[in-house]
C-alpha cells in the first residue's frame, strides 16, 4: 500500500499517482477534521451545562484544610439527595493556591458558580462586576446577624453572604505551658509586656526549639489588633490607610524586641512556618505555646495538635480586656459568579447553606459560629467540645467588642504580602523598624490606591 | 540510484517543469499543509495567537475582571520606578550568571571523567542525567526545602560537626545560593552534549601531543578546549535562555512568594505575581516582554561573541 506518494519528479505510471493523490485528500479531510475536533475539544469545556428541566450542575469552590472538605463535601451530599436535580461539584484547595486559581478562572471567563470569600479580595472582586448581587435572588436575611450581614453588602449590592463570625485570638497549647512550669496568664487582664514576659520564660524553661509564641506579622489580623488599641486602624471607610508609618514601626519594634529575647521563632523559622499549612504550624506540633489565629481556626488546630487548646483575648497596653479592640468578622462569604448560567440554583444553594439547620448541623462551627441565630440554636447540641469553645468565646467578647472596621478596600489583597515581607526585613535585621514603616507605608498605599 | 544523484536528477529537471508536474507539486504541498494542521493549529491557537495578545494586552490597563483598557506606554515608563522590578531582575541576573558558568563547569568536569573510559559508564551516565530530569520538577524543589531548611538533613549533618547552620532557604542570604545549587545540580543534559562532544574528538591529535611532550593540562585547553568550543557555546546559548526564564524552583522553594525579603524574587515569579495575585496583567505582559527582549539581547551577545572565541574544525 503506499500511502505517502513520493515527489512527482519520482517515474511513476500517471495513473497510479492520480490515485494516491485522491486516497491523499480523502487522509487529508479525515485528518484535518481530527485536528479541528481536538482544537475545538481542547477550547471548549468546563462551562456547566444546561437543558430546560434535565439537570444542572453547579461548580463550588473554597480553600481550607481536610476537615474543612469532609464536612463541606457531606454538606453537598445532603443538598443534593434533596435536589436530585441539582449536582454540586466541588473544587477545593490551599489559601495560598485558591486566588492565583479564582482570579485565572475568572478571567478566562470560567468562574466556580458558587464562591468562598474573603473580606481581602470581596471589594477587588464585586468593584469589578465579578460577583452576583444575591439581593435580587431568593436567600432569606431575615435571621442573619445584622453586622455580618452588612459586611457583605457595598454599593454594589449584596455580593456576599457571611459564613460564619469570628474574631482575632491568641491560641495557647496548656500542655506547652504546663511542660515549661509557667501558668497560663488572665487573658482579660495581661498586657503586651505579660506577653512578651511569659513567651521569654516559656522559651526558657522549653526543650531547644519551642517557643513561647509564634511570631506576628504574617498577617494583617495582628496588625489590626495592634493599631485598633492605639487608636488607629488598618482602613479607614473611604478606602484609604488608618494609620501612619510610625504605628507600624512601633509595631515591628515590639516584634524585634520579642525576637531578641527569643520569645518568638528565630527569624529563619519565622519565614518556614508561613509556608506551612494548619496542621504542620507550630502551635499544632507543639513547638509553639501561643499563636494568632482565628478562632474558627480553633478546632481544625485542636484537632491536628491531638490537646486541648485555650481561647484567649489579645493581651492590651492597659490591662483591661475592654479595650481589646477585638471585632466581629465575618470569616468568609458565600458569593456567586456574576456569569453564572443558573443564578437561582446558585442562590438557592446559598441560602441551603446560609439558613438550613441540616446544613448547619453538618458544617458545625468549621467557618465560624453560623450568623443564623435560629441554626446557631438548633445546631448548639451537636457542637463538638472544640466548636463549643469557639462559641463560648465569641460570646464572651461581645461587651468588649470595639467598632466594627472599615471594609478592606481594593487591592487590599496585597497588604498580607507586604507585610509578610517586611516583617522578615526587620527580624533578619535587614531594615529598622522605622524604614520598614515608612517603605511598607508606601507600598500598601498605592497597592490599594490603584 | 544514490540520494546524491537523485537529488542532482531533481534540480536538473526542475528547469523545465511541465504544468502536469506543477500541478502535483501543489498538490502535494497541499497535503504536506494539511499533515502539518494539527501542529500548526496548536502553533497559533497556543502559542502565536497568546503572544500577540499579551503584546497587546502590554500596552493595557488589565486586571483580569474587566476588559482592557489602552495606557499606551504606561507599563513600560512604569517598570522604571519599579524598586521591586529592580531587585527581581538582580536577583535573576546573579542566577543565570553564577549558575550557568557553574553549571557547565560541573558538566564539564564529569563528562572529562566519564570521558575517561570508566567501567560501567552507562551507568554512571544515567545516574548523573538522572538529576536534570527531576530537577525542573515540584517534588524535587519540595524535597530541596526540606533538605535545605533550618532542621533539614544539610544543618543535622552540620550539627553532627558542631555547626550551627543557617536556615538556607529561608534565610535571606543563602536563600538564592541554594536555589542555584539546586540548579547546578541538574547538570546532566549539559554533560551528556559534552560527553558526545568529546567522543569526538580525533584521539590523533592526543596521540601527536603526546609524542611532542604536551601535559595533560596543555592538552586540554590546546585540544579539548578548542575542539570543544561549538558544543560549550551551544550549551550556553540553552542554559542561558532556559535560566532566565527558569521559574517553578523558586516558586516552590520561596512558597511562591519569592522571600524571604524578595531574595528569590526572580523575574518570572514577580510577573506570576504582578499578574495573577495583583491583577495587574497588563503590567505582567509587559514584563514578559521585557524578559523575551533580555533574552534576545543576551543570545546575540552570545552569538556575537561567540567569533572570537568558537572554533570550528571543518
Amino acid at each position: 500500500m503506499q500511502l505517502f506518494p513520493r515527489p512527482a519528479s519520482a517515474r511513476q505510471p500517471a495513473e497510479r499517482r492520480s490515485h494516491g493523490a485522491r486516497r491523499i485528500r480523502k487522509t487529508g479531510v479525515v485528518a484535518a477534521a481530527a485536528a479541528v475536533v481536538m482544537a475545538l475539544s481542547a477550547c471548549g469545556g468546563g462551562s456547566s451545562t444546561q437543558n430546560a428541566d434535565g439537570p444542572v450542575e453547579l461548580r463550588f469552590s473554597w480553600w481550607g484544610g481536610d476537615k474543612r472538605a469532609q464536612l463541606t463535601q457531606e454538606a453537598i451530599k445532603q443538598y443534593e439527595a434533596e435536589n436530585p436535580n441539582i449536582k454540586i461539584k466541588p473544587e477545593f484547595g490551599d489559601w495560598s493556591g485558591y486566588w492565583d486559581k479564582l482570579a485565572t478562572q475568572v478571567a478566562a471567563n470560567d468562574a466556580p458558580d458558587i464562591i468562598q470569600m474573603d473580606e481581602k479580595y470581596i471589594t477587588e472582586y464585586s468593584s469589578r462586576g465579578a460577583l452576583l448581587d444575591l439581593s435580587r435572588y431568593e436567600i432569606d436575611t431575615s435571621k442573619l446577624d445584622e453586622a455580618a450581614l452588612n459586611a457583605g453588602k457595598s454599593e454594589d449590592g449584596l455580593t456576599g453572604i457571611a459564613a460564619g463570625i469570628n474574631a482575632a485570638t491568641i491560641l495557647a497549647n496548656p500542655a506547652v505551658f504546663e511542660a515549661a512550669g509557667v501558668p497560663l496568664p488572665d487573658d482579660s487582664t495581661w498586657t503586651w509586656e505579660d506577653f512578651g514576659r511569659i513567651a521569654t520564660e516559656i522559651t526558657e524553661k522549653s526543650p531547644k526549639g519551642t517557643y513561647g509564641a509564634a511570631a506576628y506579622g504574617t498577617d494583617e489580623a495582628s496588625l489590626g489588633v495592634w493599631l485598633r488599641q492605639n487608636g488607629k486602624s488598618l482602613y479607614t471607610s473611604d478606602g484609604e490607610l488608618g494609620f501612619e508609618p510610625a504605628d507600624i514601626a512601633e509595631w515591628w519594634a515590639f516584634l524585634k524586641e520579642l525576637s531578641a529575647k527569643k520569645a518568638v521563632p528565630s527569624a529563619s523559622e519565622v519565614v518556614e512556618a508561613e509556608a506551612a499549612p494548619l496542621d504542620q504550624s507550630g502551635l499544632a506540633t507543639g513547638k509553639n505555646a501561643m499563636a494568632f489565629w482565628w478562632s474558627n481556626q480553633a478546632p481544625a488546630l485542636e484537632k491536628a495538635s491531638g490537646g486541648d487548646l485555650k481561647i484567649m483575648r489579645f493581651p492590651t497596653k492597659t490591662g483591661s480586656a475592654d479595650d481589646a479592640g477585638l471585632w466581629y468578622k465575618a470569616s468568609q462569604f458565600w458569593s456567586a459568579s456574576s456569569r453564572t448560567k443558573h443564578p437561582e440554583e446558585t442562590a438557592k444553594f446559598i441560602n441551603f447553606l446560609a439558613n438550613n439547620v441540616k446544613a448547619g448541623e453538618t458544617l458545625l462551627a468549621d467557618r465560624g459560629v453560623y450568623p443564623n441565630s435560629e441554626v446557631r440554636a438548633a445546631i448548639e447540641s451537636k457542637l463538638t467540645p472544640a466548636d463549643v469553645k469557639v462559641v463560648k468565646f465569641i460570646d464572651q467578647i461581645k461587651d468588649e467588642l470595639g467598632e466594627a472596621p472599615a471594609p478592606p478596600p481594593k487591592g487590599a489583597g496585597s497588604i498580607q504580602e507586604i507585610i509578610k515581607r517586611y516583617t522578615s526585613e526587620v527580624l533578619f535585621e535587614r531594615l529598622s523598624p522605622e524604614d520598614a514603616g515608612k517603605k511598607a507605608h508606601d507600598e500598601m498605599k498605592s497597592a490599594i490606591s490603584s | 540510484m544514490s540520494a546524491i544523484s537523485e537529488l542532482s536528477s531533481i534540480t536538473r529537471r526542475k528547469g523545465k517543469a511541465t504544468a502536469e508536474e506543477k500541478k502535483a507539486n501543489g498538490r502535494d504541498n497541499k497535503a504536506a499543509y494539511i499533515f502539518l494542521l494539527p501542529w500548526l493549529v496548536g502553533l497559533i491557537a497556543i502559542t502565536v495567537g497568546p503572544m500577540l495578545m499579551s503584546l497587546y494586552l502590554s500596552f493595557t490597563d488589565y486586571n483580569l475582571l474587566q476588559p482592557p483598557e489602552w495606557t499606551g506606554l504606561d507599563n513600560f515608563t512604569r517598570m522604571l520606578s519599579d524598586a521591586r522590578l529592580h531587585n527581581s531582575l538582580g536577583v535573576t541576573f546573579t542566577y543565570v550568571f553564577v549558575g550557568v558558568p557553574l553549571q557547565l563547569a560541573v558538566a564539564l568536569l564529569i563528562a572529562l571523567v566519564l570521558d575517561k573510559g570508566l567501567r560501567g559508564l552507562p551507568f554512571y551516565r544515567s545516574v548523573f542525567y538522572l538529576p536534570s530530569l527531576l530537577g525542573g520538577s515540584v517534588a524535587v524543589a519540595i524535597l530541596w526545602k526540606q533538605i535545605f531548611g533550618t532542621t533539614g538533613l544539610v544543618n543535622q549533618v552540620l550539627a553532627m560537626f558542631g555547626i550551627q547552620g543557617p536556615g538556607w532557604i529561608s534565610d535571606p542570604s543563602t536563600a538564592l545560593g541554594s536555589i542555584i545549587l539546586l540548579h547546578v545540580w541538574t547538570f546532566g543534559a549539559p554533560m551528556i552534549i559534552f560527553l558526545a562532544g568529546l567522543r569526538q574528538i580525533p584521539t590523533m591529535y592526543y596521540e601527536a601531543a603526546k609524542v611532542d611532550g604536551a601535559t595533560t593540562l596543555q592538552q586540554f585547553w590546546r585540544i579539548t578546549m578548542p575542539m570543544l568550543s561549538p558544543i560549550i557555546f551551544f550549551n550556553l546559548v540553552l542554559q542561558i535562555i532556559g535560566s532566565f526564564q527558569s521559574f517553578t524552583q523558586a516558586f516552590i522553594v520561596s512558597g511562591g512568594n519569592g522571600g524571604p525579603s524578595d531574595s528569590t524574587m526572580f523575574f518570572t515569579l514577580y510577573l506570576y505575581q504582578k499578574g495573577f495575585g495583583q491583577f495587574d496583567m497588563g503590567y505582567a505582559s509587559a514584563m514578559a516582554w521585557v524578559l523575551l527582549v533580555i533574552i534576545g539581547v543576551f543570545t546575540a551577545i552570545n552569538f556575537i561573541a561567540s567569533k572570537y572565541w568558537v572554533f570550528y574544525d571543518d
